[in-house]
């Protein structure tokens, strides 16, 4: 089996991977998928908690590249799918616990035993940054709709792309369709043309999100949530499936963007 | 409504502020070039089209312009009068 490694990431902090990579992961393993989450982001352990594993930890990703323990003990295994598990970061460890070349290593090895390796990317441009771009074939960058967080997002593209790592497409979180339609928010058909990076999906600003990192449980397991919806979207786009980009989540602006990609 | 109004007669949405403000920070974050580059390179075209012409200097202007695939820089500047036998200086 020769499974894809993809890393999400972002430049600015708190605009969504941890939520995207739960979500994400949890979707394709829910298709049948096999999937292995990495959180990379050491020091700064978040992973477990928004999928409620936070309890079940032995071992992480520092204890693997040091050799105190096998990649099978550092796998936690996911409360209700079989085939979804997670490495976690190690928190009291500094981000060079961890050399690129490990990562990449890693990365290749769960590639061969599962369909999705998954990597949860700090943020920032620095070391861990480089650690999570490291075993990956394809990026998701993740922005929101304001001006700080796309600046960003260019930056990390540059970088991306200056590593050779061109498969890269765009996530926009937390949009909030009324602001849009007001003139407050810019709209997905701005982002993407400031960045000119493939879209793969809009995922609506919602208190679902809150409320499922509450429980940990990721939203794509309930039923009804616009947000959750959004993520199932990605995940079958991932899948290569064709999945129409709708007008409801931006008044109308996504038709354009399908056009331009042809979505 | 009232809100409507003053939407209605502010001179543009902040949507649109923020769009022109990206365009230029991405580009010249792209292109690696700071207000301090931007105004050396200002500097350096004045003097050499000193050499050669008599320019208005605070009428020079650079500006990228993208194209659709190309970023092109367009610098104006208002001509006074050309100096005779610049060759030979
Ligand atoms: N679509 C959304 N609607 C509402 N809240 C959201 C949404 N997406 C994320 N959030 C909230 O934003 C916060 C940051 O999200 P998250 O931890 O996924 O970001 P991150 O990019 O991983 O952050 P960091 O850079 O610190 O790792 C969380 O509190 C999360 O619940
Ligand atoms: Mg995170």
């Amino acid at each position: 089996m020769a499974g894809r490694t993809i890393v999400v990431t972002s430049g600015k902090g708190g605009v969504g991977k941890t939520t995207t990579i739960a979500n994400l992961g949890t979707a394709l393993a829910k298709k049948g998928f096999s999937v292995v989450m990495i959180d990379a982001d050491i020091g700064l352990r978040n992973l477990d908690v928004v999928m409620g594993l936070e309890n079940r930890i032995v071992y992480n990703l520092v204890d693997i590249v040091e050799g105190k323990c096998r990649i099978e003990q550092a796998m936690i295994r996911d409360r209700k799918l079989k085939k979804l598990h997670i490495i976690p970061a190690a928190q009291t460890r500094e981000k060079d616990a961890v050399q690129p070349e490990q990562m990449k290593a890693l990365c290749q090895q769960l590639a061969e035993q599962n369909d999705f390796v998954l990597i949860d990317c700090p943020a920032g441009i620095e070391r861990g940054f480089k650690n999570a771009v490291a075993g990956a074939q394809q990026a998701l960058v993740v922005t929101t709709p304001e001006v700080s967080a796309i600046r960003d997002a260019d930056r990390v593209i540059g970088l991306l792309e200056a590593n050779l790592l061109k498969d890269i497409h765009l996530v926009i979180n937390r949009l909030n369709v009324k602001m849009v339609k007001q003139g407050d928010m810019m709209s997905t058909a701005d982002i993407v043309s400031l960045l000119s990076v493939p879209l793969i999906g809009v995922v609506p600003e919602s208190e679902d999100v809150v409320v499922s990192t509450n429980r940990g449980v990721p939203l794509v397991h309930e039923r009804g949530s616009r947000a959750g919806a959004a993520f199932q979207k990605i995940a079958a786009r991932l899948n290569g499936e064709s999945v129409p980009f709708d007008d409801d989540q931006d008044g109308g602006f996504l038709s354009r963007v399908k056009r331009i990609f042809g979505g | 409504m009232l809100k409507a109004i003053q939407r209605f007669f502010r001179d543009r949405n902040s949507a649109q502020t923020a769009r022109q403000r990206l365009g230029v920070v991405l580009m010249h974050d792209r292109l690696d070039i700071s207000p301090d580059l931007l105004e050396a390179l200002k500097n350096d075209i004045i003097e050499v089209l000193s050499r050669y012409m008599e320019i208005d200097q605070n009428s020079i202007r650079v500006d990228f312009e993208e194209g659709k695939d190309y970023t092109a820089l367009v610098s104006n500047v208002q001509v006074k009068r050309v100096y005779r036998n610049v060759a030979a200086t």
